[in-house]
């Protein structure tokens, strides 16, 4: 199983993906966020409350959050790499047992993907003390608290890359995943929420529990108020915290399980 | 496994996808110490097969075994069995170097193995280039390198000439030659006959995913005929037919042109001395060995009149 893991570690280093993905994560962390702490919220069109509010701070933090799909499409790429690569049948010939290589894969995305949450989350904390502090703004929440929303964004990261591997493993073309991630993200969950009655399953869906997260509800009141239809209630942090695990442990075995018996041609 | 003679066992092996059936009832045995073809038209099941063998497709019925065992049962299948399928199974974001670390990695071998393989195979220069960038060459000899990396008892090529030039394939002969002649099992798979006849000892020959014939090419093509000019032919062919004066069997004559015979059972020069001491006089003589190509259609060919 080392074995396997040091293999996956060195195919991964080898890519220019992976210094690409930490690059990806500072600019989204020190440059995005950074610069919409700069602009602050108040600003945005519509506005927002301000940084020095907690529903500011919290509505940030929350289109930080939003960005999981970087991490996700990553890991789709990942693990949909060796079927472009056509060198599934060669690691199946050095790793008979399939499990175990996907496995060994999901810890390793694990690592990679705290990697990128870390300095998602530490680039972020960075930009968004220093703005504050240039710009005399007292910030809307404790740094403790805002520190461990940011550490919670961070995990989200983790299980998101782990996702899009899940989903990688169940669709195996390249593009397809892709697709099918950043469209799920992006499009999927957004037209959920306009449907009513199934909108009601919005707290249970990923983005639900990433934003319970954090307690970012300003996308789905905004749906909310744009169709008349009830706020939404998002799980407590913890559950929300639970589910995603759920989620990614879910789609790590969907990883593991699916190929063992498939024909590699 | 070091020192080992290990066969592959291919026993009452089958393979259907939904309603084709790819492999068919399919025995054969491959010996250790030879090279062996494996033969067949395009889509005769020669992949499919070699995908049994290795585990990377599952059998609907039947077995094939390697030194007695499955592939899943082989303790480090790495080194054990090399096996290349895919002209291009590579990252094309990795180097040459890059590549082999992942998969010395995997099977449990050092570096150094790496950088052996890489001068072995004459690729040390292109070490460190993207695996991109490499002609078909190139990439013939990084799929070799890479099932190379466990010192392998047994060696599976899945057409293994396709696209490499005349240098490429002359290496590669040398290459397998060597591999076999220490007691290493070869199993070579081809649709281009010409390329391999130079090669092989014994061959497989499938059809349809069935067994047209196996073993030695010597056997196959039964004794070499001896083509003989003359233009006193029908004298020789009486000569011929009536047989030695020991009474042994008479060799089989048949004409094969206005002054030529072709005939089998009896060698050149046992032919040279017969037609000098009837004063039969003979301007040509020519051994004929029959070509894996001729011998391949001659087999396939009754097989479909069967």
């Amino acid at each position: 199983m080392n074995l396997l893991i040091r293999a996956e570690f060195r195919r991964l280093l080898a890519t220019r993906m992976w210094g690409g993905l930490l690059l990806a994560a500072a600019a989204l962390g020190g440059g995005m966020f950074g610069a919409m702490a700069l602009a602050g919220p108040e600003n945005f069109d519509p506005p927002m409350p301000g940084l020095d509010t907690e529903a500011g701070l919290r509505a940030i933090l929350g289109i930080l959050g939003y960005t999981a799909f970087v991490p996700a499409a990553a890991g789709a790429l990942a693990v949909t790499s060796e079927h472009r690569h056509h060198t599934a049948a060669v690691t199946f010939l050095f790793a008979p047992r399939r499990g175990r290589v996907l496995a060994a894969k999901l810890a390793t995305y694990a690592v990679v993907g705290l990697a990128y949450g870390l300095v998602l989350a530490g680039t972020a904390a960075v930009a968004l003390f220093a703005v504050a502090a240039a710009r005399g703004v007292a910030l809307g929440l404790p740094a403790t608290t805002v520190l461990a929303l940011l550490g919670r964004i961070a995990v989200a990261m983790v299980v998101y890359l782990l996702l899009g591997a899940g989903v990688g493993a169940l669709v195996h073309h390249q593009i397809a995943a892709l697709c099918v991630v950043t469209g799920y993200l992006y499009v999927g969950e957004p037209v959920l929420m306009m449907i009513p009655g199934v909108n009601t399953l919005y707290p249970i869906l990923p983005g639900g529990a990433t934003a319970a997260l954090t307690d970012f509800t300003y996308v789905a009141d905004a749906i909310s108020a744009e169709l008349g239809s009830g706020a939404v209630h998002l799980l407590p942090p913890a559950a929300g915290a639970l589910l995603l695990t759920a989620y990614a442990v879910a789609a790590s075995a969907i990883a593991v399980l699916l190929p063992l018996r498939r024909d590699v041609t | 496994m070091t020192g080992d003679h290990l066969a592959i066992e291919v026993s009452r092996l089958t393979k259907r996808f939904g309603d084709v059936t790819a492999v068919r009832d399919l025995s054969f045995t491959v010996r250790p110490g030879v090279i062996t073809g494996f033969l067949g038209p395009n889509g005769a099941g020669k992949t499919t097969t070699m995908r049994m063998m290795t585990g990377l497709v599952s059998p609907t019925g039947g077995t094939a075994t390697i030194g007695g065992r499955t592939y899943g049962q082989l303790a480090r299948p790495s080194r054990t069995v090399g096996a290349v399928f895919d002209a291009n199974a590579f990252h094309s974001g990795h180097t040459a170097r890059d590549h082999l670390r992942v998969y010395a990695a995997m099977g449990g071998y050092p570096d150094s193995r790496v950088t052996d393989l890489l001068d072995m195979l004459g690729l040390a220069e292109a070490a460190h280039r993207r695996t991109r960038g490499f002609s078909t060459g190139m990439r013939q000899r990084l799929n070799l390198a890479t099932a190379l990396l466990g010192d392998p008892r047994v060696l599976l090529l899945d057409e293994p000439g396709n696209g490499l030039d005349p240098e490429g394939v002359s290496w590669l002969r040398g290459f397998l030659r060597q591999f076999a002649d220490e007691g290493r099992t070869v199993l070579i798979s081809s649709h281009a006959l010409g390329e391999i006849q130079q090669l092989v000892d014994d061959v497989v020959v499938i059809r349809r995913g069935e067994l047209v014939a196996a073993g030695p090419c010597s056997q196959l093509a039964g004794p070499p005929a001896v083509l003989v000019t003359s233009p006193d032919a029908a004298a020789l062919a009486a000569v011929l037919t009536a047989g030695p004066a020991n009474g042994g069997p008479a060799p089989h004559v048949e004409a094969a042109g206005p002054d030529r015979l072709r005939v089998r059972g009896l060698d050149a020069p046992g032919l040279a001395d017969l037609a000098a001491a009837h004063h039969v006089r003979v301007h040509e003589l020519v051994v004929e060995t029959t070509s894996l190509e001729e011998l391949f259609l001659h087999l396939t060919r009754d097989k479909a009149v069967s």
